[in-house]
């Protein structure tokens, strides 16, 4: 256990660009209006990595650009980082399968190595210009929960901040199949000890001892929950939600085995 | 450790110490056309899948369960299992492809025959078979466990890094051991993909060679069971990790990302480059790779230390190659034997390192072994025998 303070944070999804769109989004009752992204071109990529980057890689970088704004650049050059994805980039995919499923097999370079799980890492560290550690993990339907946990293992591990960004994006209509989720998410969350954050940031977290007495879990509208389903990286909303609202809750995150696992949240 | 040169260690101790590699003329059907040599794993084209575990019946799977039934290792789980409880130990994984090949393979049929591929590429399908987490659920459950677990996914650093992954969870109190390890079989889009690039050699690969032209692709699969209160023969020591920052398929031509990771895994292992007897290289025989690897090693170690790299045996095996390198180096330290760089005759001449090229008796106590990956990813890790 260990309590992380979340000193920055990004959101990138349908008809949330950014965190001050996400807000209103998060805290309002009402069916929400969701308009769909323009196409991402973020400008922490040099303009060749732009063009080449997939799409899910765009979408995970504009997320993670947020959460550092206002850092040092030098010290987002030390910044560690976690990434986390159910599925990675489906289009990348549905490209490749479409490809070597010709009788004479032409692959593009470019088209292979986006196709590595940890192409948005790859992308963000040259980007960020950071040499420090990043991993890529996965987990199914808990994926989010699992990079989550190494990311908070990480900073136990070394002290120091982590920038945790989960991302997922539908698959094309060819392998609809694979994947439930209809609209793209990101959200990035950048984590340091608790003990050392300072004043204006967005909140404390921590898993739940099971048997300590918390408030009921909050979660926001399910017409906001329904329009995400099937995105795993959108199981962040309900812990975005706390954030918005600032109030102390206790968060359900899909787990492994069908279970939960519960994350106290306070402002 | 299953791959190319054998099934289960004993068979790859064989083979490492006769001198024999694994790596053959491509024949692997789905990618026949191209001209190359790969280190392909016979067995598991006559592996079946247990009725239970119909559901992810994929080449991926069965490599896995290979590897699982080899060395005594079901039962040194089930063991651990009993000492900790099965929902205190963790899986950590790492793989590139996971069971893609399945999917290439009903995607082909399909153009070919223009039929729809229907329950092939059903939602389970993907969840068992195809997706990244589909070999690390297949493992948690074939061994029954209820821990902690996850896909790690960083190219060719994958299954190194997983050591790290296990350490830290551990360390959180989130289990108390974990079974690591590393999958990766055959793929269509990984014989293609790489050809894409033009690293793949036609002949051999041929690691710190002169004439070294390229890659060999192989497949493997390895485990271990990470277990702090367990008597052990060696010790995972320190796990340093690293970006390149650099380009997404070439390394930085003067290794700096890759020195950092040995760096850190000294450090975290509290000790000094002059406290390692050997480094097992990535060395995948691709030329800039090769060369800035030597380059970073020199850097951090001198000129001395000797190094080598076991990809003319196996191959690179991808997602299973930080896997490989750890268990062949575990391998290594309990022989107390030092693995030659075979194919390699004439070293690169503007190498600075110590290139084994013949196989020795050496007193060995640690070793560093390094895995790197697209996307600028570099891993190592510091092992340590217990005598």
């Amino acid at each position: 256990m260990m309590t992380l303070a979340i000193a920055g944070i990004g959101v990138c999804a349908t008809g949330m660009a950014n965190w001050a769109q996400a807000r209103p989004i998060l805290l309002s009752e009402a069916p929400p209006r969701l308009d769909p992204l323009p196409r991402l071109a973020p400008e922490i990529l040099p303009p060749v990595e732009r063009r080449r980057a997939n799409a899910t890689t765009r979408l995970a970088v504009s997320a993670a650009t947020q959460a550092v704004e206002g850092m040092p650049p030098a010290d987002v050059e030390q910044l560690a980082t976690v990434f986390s994805s159910s599925d990675g980039d489906g289009e990348v995919l549905a490209s490749m399968l479409a490809a070597l499923a010709q009788p004479q097999v032409v692959l593009s370079p470019t088209l292979f190595h986006n196709s590595v799980f940890n192409a948005p890492s790859g992308y963000w560290s040259i980007g960020s210009r950071s040499s420090a550690a990043s991993i890529t993990v996965c987990a199914g339907t808990a994926s989010f929960a699992a990079g989550l946990k190494e990311a908070q293992a990480q900073v136990r591990a070394t002290g120091r901040a982590v920038l945790y960004v989960a991302c997922d994006a539908p698959f094309p209509a060819a392998l609809a199949s694979f994947v439930r989720g209809a609209l793209p998410f990101a959200c990035a969350l950048r984590l340091v000890p608790a003990v050392a954050a300072s004043g204006g940031n967005h909140g404390c977290i921590d898993w739940s001892v099971r048997d300590r007495g918390t408030p009921a879990p909050e979660a926001p509208a399910l017409e906001l929950l329904d329009r995400f389903s099937g995105n795993a990286a959108a199981d962040a909303l309900p812990l975005l939600r706390c954030i918005a609202t600032g109030r102390h809750a206790r968060i359900a995150l899909p787990w492994l085995d069908g279970t939960r696992l519960w994350l106290d949240y306070a402002p | 450790m299953t791959n190319a040169c054998g099934v289960g260690t004993r068979a790859v101790q064989r083979a490492l110490q006769s001198g024999t590699s694994g790596l053959r003329r491509n024949d692997f059907a789905p990618a026949a056309s191209l001209a190359t040599w790969i280190g392909r794993v016979d067995a598991v084209d006559a592996a079946r899948m247990p009725d239970a575990f119909a559901a992810y019946d994929c080449r991926n799977n069965l490599l896995a369960q290979l590897a699982l039934e080899q060395d005594g290792f079901v039962a040194a789980v089930h063991a651990a299992a009993l000492r900790h409880g099965a929902e205190r130990i963790g899986v950590f994984l790492g793989t590139t492809t996971s069971g893609i090949l399945s999917t290439e393979l009903a995607y082909r049929a399909r153009a070919h025959t223009e039929a729809g591929v229907g329950e092939l590429l059903s939602p389970e399908h993907y969840r068992r078979r195809h997706s990244l987490f589909a070999t690390t659920e297949f493992v948690r459950a074939y061994l029954g466990l209820h821990g902690p677990a996850a896909t790690v996914s960083t190219a060719c650093s994958s299954s190194a890094k997983v050591f790290a992954v296990a350490a830290r969870s551990i360390a959180a109190g989130d289990c108390d051991a974990a079974v690591v390890g590393g999958v990766d079989s055959l793929a269509m889009s990984t014989l293609f993909g790489f050809h894409s690039l033009e690293l793949l050699s036609r002949e051999p690969c041929r690691p710190c060679a002169v004439d070294r032209d390229g890659i060999s692709i192989g497949e493997a699969a390895g485990f271990a069971l990470l277990d702090p209160r367990a008597e052990a023969l060696v010790f995972l020591k320190g796990a340093g990790e690293s970006s390149d920052a650099f380009h997404m398929s070439s390394p930085h031509p003067d290794g700096a990302g890759a020195a950092a990771a040995m760096r850190a895994a000294l450090a975290d292992a509290g000790l000094g480059g002059g406290d390692i007897d050997y480094v097992s290289l990535h060395g995948t025989a691709s030329r800039p790779n090769d060369a800035a690897e030597d380059r970073a090693v020199a850097g951090v170690f001198g000129a001395v230390t000797p190094v080598s790299s076991i990809k003319g045996w196996i191959g690179h095996t991808l997602g299973a190659a930080g896997i490989m390198g750890a268990l062949s180096s575990e391998l290594a330290l309990r022989l107390k034997w030092l693995p030659a760089t075979l194919n390699c005759v004439n070293v690169d001449p503007a190498f600075a390192c110590t290139v084994v090229l013949q196989s020795r008796p050496m007193p060995l106590r640690r070793v560093l072994c390094n895995a790197f990956g697209f996307g600028g990813t570099n891993c190592s890790l510091v092992l340590e025998s217990a005598a």
